[in-house]
């Protein structure tokens, strides 16, 4: 601290102080929301939001290994995809991917947000099935071959009387 | 922690987080933070709107949505949500009843985050909006032409300026944790520009050691930043937040993310006092008139 002031003395002829009590609750507060970010930070996970870690970019991946990207499509009944992982059903790519064992076990998930796309497009192509595709981009000490490949993780039909 | 006692650090601490800061600050800040909510919910981070239209299967509560039992967003609990957000945070940024609208947009806000977090990505980009909302109604009445300090005032600012502080240094944290030691040796970086790159960015994967290089700067930066806490002198507070900004502008470049609502809390390290001063030296009928 640059400046110490004498707390005795009035600090400032126009400053506005506050009461003990003022400040001891401010205090409190301050300790009690400090140490729930530091508990998020060691214990906690995204689940303890808003005091879960803060783990932007904070995995590290693998020079090696393919670097996966995750798209889920309609598919029409002439084999085009349309994007349903881009904003068109209200979800974004990461909230996909963040969802994504849960979908492997409940593909009928996939099935509501078919029906909730056509309800809101309703000019979009009829679809047939929705799928959730992983792109793998191969990764060689860290640098792109240019190589990548395509994977079907989970497939949901739309025909036919399917729960 | 910063319990306060007769001795050791804690005086000095205490005398930190109470330093005055001028109410004009506050005024001009709290503007900026309010009338950034409609832009948020309107335009920058829209998606979380969109979420209105998502089945509510898919709807997966955080932890703090199901202590306290919050609605299910149905696509009516979203519109409520967002138009009174809306309305509430202008009205808060008129300055009028700071301490029972302030509260509301607070809470508001709060809730249009779980709404935003609960569909499998959560985002650390608003923590220290959080915290800035949740501290602005506890200043109470402050006007642009106010020439008063405040404790109350110093505190809300102090505190805010740790939580933007935590977000880089905990950033850092996370990255040991999660990432393990040699987080700095591996191709997240990469991975984030194979994945989201830009015109501006994609030229970096075809140069050797440049991006493991940038992730040493980064984790060096993170674990530095407790020393903008020293941050002083009017000169001091602008050159950080334009590094800050920078920064973040330069992520936006690289991969299209921008930590808005942070770079909002960023704002109020800013003497914004000083504008309001320049206006008074042009009109000096009121210049010795505070509120």
């Amino acid at each position: 601290m640059l400046l110490q002031r004498n707390r005795d003395l009035p600090a400032d002829p126009q400053g506005l102080p506050l009461s003990a009590t003022g400040r001891l609750v401010r205090l409190l507060a301050t300790a009690v929301v400090l140490a729930l970010v530091l508990a998020g930070t060691l214990w906690g996970d995204d689940d303890a939001f808003p005091f879960g870690p803060f783990r932007m970019y904070s995995t590290r991946a693998d020079p090696n290994a393919p670097v996966v990207s995750t798209r889920t499509v309609g598919l029409t009944a002439a084999g085009e995809e349309v994007r349903l992982s881009g904003g068109e059903v209200g979800l974004r790519r990461a909230e996909f991917e963040g969802q994504l064992n849960r979908i492997e076990k409940h593909p009928e998930l996939l099935g509501l947000l078919a029906h909730a796309f056509a309800g809101t497009h309703p000019s979009a192509p009829h679809l047939v099935s929705v799928e959730v595709v992983q792109r793998q981009f191969e990764l060689s000490k860290g640098r792109q071959t240019g190589d990548y490949s395509d994977k079907v993780l989970v497939e949901y039909s739309l025909e036919g009387g399917n729960a | 922690m910063t319990t306060p006692t007769a001795a050791g650090p804690a005086p000095a601490v205490s005398r930190w987080l109470f330093r005055p800061v001028p109410l004009a600050r506050i005024a001009v800040f709290r503007v900026i933070a309010y009338l950034f909510i409609p832009i948020d919910v309107f335009l920058t981070t829209s998606w979380v709107r969109a979420h209105a239209d998502v089945p509510t299967q898919w709807y997966r509560p955080l932890l703090i949505g199901r202590l306290l039992h919050l609605p299910t967003p149905t696509s009516t609990v979203v519109m409520v949500v967002q138009w009174a957000l809306v309305i509430a945070a202008v009205a808060a940024a008129s300055g009028r009843a700071p301490r029972l609208l302030g509260t509301a947009v607070f809470l508001l806000y709060a809730e249009w985050m779980v709404i935003a977090m609960s569909y499998g990505k959560v985002d650390h980009d608003r923590i220290a909006f959080l915290v800035a909302l949740a501290v602005l109604p506890t200043i109470g009445r402050a006007r642009f032409r106010d020439r008063r300090t405040s404790e109350a005032a110093g505190w809300a600012m102090a505190v805010v300026l740790v939580a933007v502080m935590l977000t880089y240094f905990l950033a850092a944290w996370a990255k040991i944790r999660f990432g393990g030691w040699n987080w700095p040796t591996g191709a997240t970086l990469t991975r984030a520009v194979v994945r989201r790159g830009t015109s501006l960015s994609d030229w970096t994967l075809d140069v050797p050691y440049l991006l493991p290089a940038a992730q040493w700067l980064m984790i060096g930066f993170e674990l530095a930043s407790p020393l903008m806490l020293l941050v002083r002198s009017d000169r001091a507070r602008i050159g950080l937040v334009l590094f800050l900004i920078g920064f973040h502008l330069m992520v936006f470049a690289g991969v299209g993310i921008i930590f808005l609502p942070h770079c909002i809390a960023i704002l109020s390290i800013l003497p914004w006092e000083r504008l309001a001063a320049r206006q008074r030296q042009t009109d000096p009928v009121t210049s010795s008139a505070p509120a």
